[in-house]
């Protein structure tokens, strides 16, 4: 039995974790969930030894278990599978899986023997391998989290933690997904597993736990609770879905043309291939994906931030200076510069920049005041426009590069996994806004792996996979059908 | 603000401990070393002065790396930027006898600058076209230039009676005077104080100082945001050269009229130790190239009365380096407070961005 | 003639080569140690202060060892631990090791200018190999040090593309956050390839002034360790380019000696310039960093 007592942690001034008791027994998949800033990621890590928490103590199977030790967690027979990537990309697969549990860690090393290893035990799970000595970096997310799965499972450990493994993965992956927690169960092991999905929650758990801001609000099983009331609990409020707008966006004239868009990567392999649509105003336009399949290499392009290989980006007219606002996925690392004050991250804005300086001079003192402006304009709660960014919570974050877009007056914003880690208000926020920056006649690119989110606001719906991307008529908008698209099935 | 002010005083507290180790185990007295230094460049008023001197060519190689490291470009080659901005004021400055002094005094400068943004430049679209680690070129670039100042001083400019490894003297009109003499005070500080002030307007006052330091600060978002990359680096490091070439030509002008073999002792070295004092803050580079023109001032003092070399100094530059490094690292400061940026990983923003909503 | 410029590039190579393997072991696991040229200059000097005043080529050799672990050591302290900026320290602790071995070298020899002379180590012939008419001298007519030199290429290509200790080190390199989630211990891991690394260039070092050199002089690297750090990226991260890379930069370094002596018109400080032009030329040809450990140069702490 895994077993966690008044686990406490702080980061800087905030309470991560407060006094959590926590508790899995073997043979049952125990579901974790919460809205992101819960504390679930948190909760993983002083598990798997990666953090030590400040208070409390992990124990397993009667024995307490050394903090702050990975090794520790692994000899104990703690094995977690994160959120964030841990493969070595350069590295063979079979490389990536020695630094588990195949390598008996005697004689030499021996890959092959490893490779056979898991070979089996991958076939016992119905995955496939991929070919001999291919690395990592080529391979498919859906196969890297398989490769991560069974890096885990090298192990052979009693607890199994997942966090989020089914983000990446296609609706179609995800029934095959949940048949291996449950084969898992039924081998006597305890799978731990995160999620903010209530339905997946509802369909694979034994037993769920509710966290809410850092403390246990709920334990509960799926006979007595339902997604609705989880969500009430994970929020502490039973909010209305935001009804989306019914109208759907009236479209107008043209303003941005992809033609043949494509992008090599520096070894050659083809990432975006002959992309080609159009976006009008007033247009809110989704374009559906699972993570890995050219998003984020997409978003780069109309940034500015990498040349195309091939084909061209036009906006329509106007000019092209200041006519797009990008919101990268990676806020914190890619949309934000940290160490900065507020309004110098406004001002990283070209439009805003402009705005503020003449003949190359900057004045400081408007940016300031446009910084104030926007804050009371988008609510941002902050003392005020000299705070440090990476003093800002993740929701606050997120409103600042919205505000900022907005500012900016572009003609098309570019919103990548724009909600992702939001709670439900601060997602239905985000909507509305979008909503009416596209009634005002601008035009929105929404690129997302929620369909949930896509199906609610976006006019069109293009689905992108392994770099090409398809326009889907009507009779498409199911979510069923368009799961299997995302996955890369043929029509 | 107190902090960024205190953390220099604590670093060089630390590393007067330290020195003094280094001097007890010479079998020096580290009280008789510090107040020879002290006597050496504050002594007097022709110690003061001369230690004003020997800091001019600090400031200028000071700015030239605190500019490039605002901007994450690693200018380690200030020395031989400043060398060849040497060579082209020394190359031209004989000719400029028929010059008005003013103008002689403008061309022999602009041609010291031009040579430096070359020298940094070549660096500069190295790193922005061929993606190769400025640190590695810059350094290479010094010894390039070591070499071509050997050449050109038993070479083409060697002066007439061919007796000795130096140029021929420039001329008058593109010297810049002493005034008070015997002191050497010159135009050529004023030029430090005045640059000094213009890269501080320059990098927290234009839009371009913005651009820099975005990229300094995360490069890769920078990208997100229009910021070209590669055409920033190439102006950067063009005038950070500038900047050390003007120091160059300024030395030429003032201070030794001719060229000679071993121009800089390490000027550019003895910048970064400067740079990061002053936090790269163009105004603190005043004082702070103030203190480490009085450590070389001092030492020959030094040397004379306590018999340590002067290479203690580049002891003391080097272990100031690491202790303000030490004292700024991400565990124990907050994000602002380093001189360089928290470092931009995935796990050190993680925790941050799971945090709920305030 | 030939015989001789050969021999005399694998002479030049030896010790940028040894300072660059150690180098290689670092950046696989993720560091950027710019403190090498002030690990190699503590190490001739080291090496000759000991040899000199204890009559002994061992133990002067061992001195250098210990010289070029104790500064890479002070490296490690501030850029492994505290993670701090790899490229300034590594900047201060090269100047801090010029400092000091300038300060000891005139406190313990004073500025007489007099040349302080050790015998150098001695050469060790290869029995039959060194006879082959060319490539005996110039391959197998040299001391220890080289020879170990040689045999270190294939031996780290081994360790590093083989074994489970090298996988571990790569990780670290490639992403040390995913290794300590593993329970690799990155800041163990990048400690002991600092460790062999200060050893290896101190040993270059050594070779400076023990077999090359013979004597001290100030800056007596010249930038050797800045040229390793090259070689480094030029041979790709692979000991083998590194070989190459290093046999290519000797002879440029044995270049200026021959062609001196050629007394050709062309000003001596072109050769002297060469190895370092060359450094940047090569660089702008091969010197991207796409093939370099992922996460070579960022400060990594554990969370």
């Amino acid at each position: 039995m895994l077993r966690a007592n008044a686990i406490t942690k702080r980061f800087g001034r905030t309470l991560a974790l407060d006094a959590v008791d926590f508790e899995a027994l073997p043979g049952e998949i125990h579901a974790l969930v919460g809205e992101n800033g819960a504390g679930k990621t948190t909760l993983m890590n002083v598990l798997a030894g990666s953090l030590a928490a400040d208070r409390g103590e992990t124990i397993l199977d009667g024995r307490p278990l050394r903090a702050g030790s990975p090794r520790a967690a692994l000899a104990a027979g703690i094995a977690a599978v994160h959120q964030s990537p841990m493969l070595f990309e350069r590295m063979t697969w079979e490389e990536n899986l020695a630094l588990g549990g195949f390598d008996t860690g005697a004689g030499a090393l021996d890959l092959d023997a490893i490779a056979m290893r898991a070979r089996s035990l991958a076939a016992k799970l119905g995955f496939e391998m991929p070919p001999a000595g291919a690395t990592v970096e080529n391979r498919s997310v859906a196969e890297r989290v398989r490769l991560e799965v069974l890096r885990a499972l090298s192990f052979n450990p009693r607890v199994l933690i997942l966090d989020e493994p089914t983000s990446v993965l296609a609706p179609s992956e995800l029934a095959a997904f949940l048949d291996l927690l449950r084969n898992l169960r039924g081998e006597g092991r305890i799978v731990v597993l995160i999620t903010h999905k209530l339905a997946e929650a509802i369909a694979v758990a034994d037993r769920i736990t509710v966290l809410r801001r850092g403390r246990v609000v709920a334990r509960t099983t799926p006979a007595e609770t339902s997604e609705e009331k989880l969500a009430g609990l994970m929020i502490g409020e039973i909010v209305a879905q935001p009804a989306a707008s019914a109208t759907p966006p009236h479209s107008g004239d043209p303003v941005l043309q992809i033609e043949d868009l494509t992008l090599d990567d520096h070894t050659g392999r083809r990432i975006l291939d002959r992309l080609s649509f159009r976006v009008a105003a007033g247009e809110i336009v989704g374009i559906a994906g699972v993570d890995g399949n050219g998003q984020t290499e997409l978003v780069e392009l109309l940034a500015g931030a990498r040349r195309p290989s091939g084909g061209k980006i036009t906006v329509l007219d106007g000019s092209s200076d200041g006519a797009m606002a990008v919101i990268p996925q990676n806020r914190d690392l890619d949309g934000l510069i940290l160490d900065m004050r507020l309004w110098e991250n406004l001002i990283l804005a070209r439009p805003l920049r402009e705005r503020v300086t003449s003949h190359g001079w900057l004045d400081t003192a408007r940016a300031i005041d446009l910084c104030r402006e926007l804050i009371d304009r988008f609510r941002i709660h902050v003392p005020g426009p000299e705070t440090i960014a990476g003093a800002l919570s993740g929701g606050n974050r997120q409103r600042l590069e919205v505000a900022r877009a907005i500012a900016s007056r572009p003609r098309v914003i570019v919103a990548h996994n724009i909600c992702r880690g939001l709670d439900l208000a601060a997602t239905a926020e985000v909507h509305r806004t979008i909503l009416d920056f596209s009634a005002g006649s601008g035009a929105v690119i929404l690129i997302s792996s929620d369909l949930d989110e896509l199906l609610a606001i976006c006019g069109r719906l293009l689905i992108i996979s392994r770099g090409k991307i398809r326009e889907t008529n009507r009779g498409e908008r199911d979510p069923e059908r368009l799961g299997l698209l995302m996955a890369g099935a043929r029509d | 603000m107190l902090s960024s002010i205190a953390k220099p005083f604590a670093a060089l507290a630390l590393a007067a401990a330290l020195i003094s180790i280094v001097l007890a185990a010479l079998g020096a007295s580290p009280v008789g070393v510090f107040a020879a230094l002290g006597e050496g460049a504050f002594g007097n008023w022709y110690a003061c002065v001369d230690t004003i001197v020997k800091s001019t060519p600090l400031v200028f190689t000071g700015l030239a790396v605190s500019l490039a490291f605002s901007g994450a470009l690693w200018n380690i080659g200030a020395d031989g930027q400043l060398t060849i901005g040497a060579i082209a004021a020394g190359a031209i400055g004989p000719h400029l006898g028929n010059f008005p002094h003013a103008i002689a005094i403008a061309i022999i400068l602009a041609a010291g600058a031009l040579g430096g943004a070359v020298w940094g430049g070549v660096a500069g679209w190295l790193r922005a076209r061929r993606d190769v680690n400025e640190v590695i070129s810059t350094i290479m670039l010094n010894f390039v230039a070591v070499q071509a100042l050997s050449w050109v001083v038993h070479g083409p400019l060697m002066e007439p009676s061919r007796a000795y490894p130096t140029s021929s003297p420039i001329a008058r009109a593109a010297q810049l005077e002493f005034y008070f003499a015997p002191s050497r005070i010159n135009l050529g500080m004023i030029l430090a104080v005045a640059l000094a002030a213009a890269c501080y307007l320059l990098l927290f006052r234009t839009g371009a100082g913005f651009e820099l330091r975005a990229m300094g600060r995360n490069r890769r978002a920078a990208t997100f945001f229009a910021i070209r990359i590669p055409a920033l680096t190439l102006w950067v490091m063009a005038l950070s050269g500038a900047l050390a070439g003007l120091g160059g030509a300024v030395q030429i002008s003032a201070i030794s009229h001719r060229l000679y073999e071993k121009l800089s002792p390490g000027w550019g070295f003895e910048a970064i130790a400067v740079a990061l004092v002053a936090r790269l803050n163009p105004l603190g580079i005043i004082p702070a190239a103030i203190l480490f023109g009085a450590l070389d001032n001092g030492s020959q003092a030094m040397q004379r009365t306590q018999g340590v070399s002067p290479e203690l100094v580049q002891v003391i530059q080097g272990l100031v380096i690491l202790i303000i490094l030490a004292f700024d690292t991400p565990a124990w400061s907050g994000l602002r407070e380093n001189i360089f940026g928290a470092p931009h990983d995935a796990a050190a923003a993680a925790p941050l961005a799971e945090m709920p909503d305030a | 003639m030939l015989e001789a410029f050969l021999t005399s590039a694998i002479t030049m190579a030896t010790p940028i080569l040894l300072a660059a393997l150690g180098e290689l072991l670092v950046e696989e696991s993720g560091v950027i140690n710019i403190g090498i040229e002030g690990a190699m200059l503590a190490g001739a000097f080291v090496a000759l202060a000991i040899a000199y005043f204890s009559g002994s080529t061992a133990l002067g050799l061992a001195g250098a060892i210990a010289a070029g672990v104790a500064i890479n050591a002070i490296f490690a302290t501030l850029v492994v631990n505290l993670a701090v900026n790899q490229v300034v320290t590594g900047t201060a602790v090269s100047i801090l090791a010029l400092g000091l071995t300038g300060v000891f070298y005139r406190k313990l020899f004073g500025v007489t200018g007099k040349a302080f002379m050790v015998a150098p180590i001695a050469k060790i012939p290869l029995g039959a190999l060194a006879r082959i008419p060319l490539l005996g001298p110039v391959l197998f007519d040299h001391n220890g040090l080289v020879y170990f030199t040689f045999i270190l290429v294939p031996t780290l290509w081994y360790v590093i593309a083989r074994t489970r200790y090298g996988l571990r080190l790569r990780a670290c390199g490639e992403r040390p956050e995913a290794a300590d989630a593993l329970g690799l211990g990155v800041i163990a891991i990048r400690w002991q390839a600092l460790i062999v690394s200060g050893a290896l260039t101190g040993l270059a070092g050594a070779f400076l002034t023990l077999a090359y050199a013979n004597t001290f002089v100030e800056n007596i690297s010249a930038g050797r360790g800045f040229v390793a750090l090259s070689v480094v990226i030029v041979g790709r991260w692979n000991s083998w380019g590194l070989a190459a890379a290093s046999v290519l930069f000797g002879a440029a370094m044995a270049l200026q000696f021959g062609l001196q002596a050629l007394g050709t018109v062309v000003p001596y400080q072109l050769f002297l310039a060469l190895p370092y032009a060359l450094t940047l030329v090569v660089l702008a040809g091969f010197g991207g960093q796409a093939a370099a450990p992922s996460a070579l140069g960022e400060p990594y702490r554990r969370p």
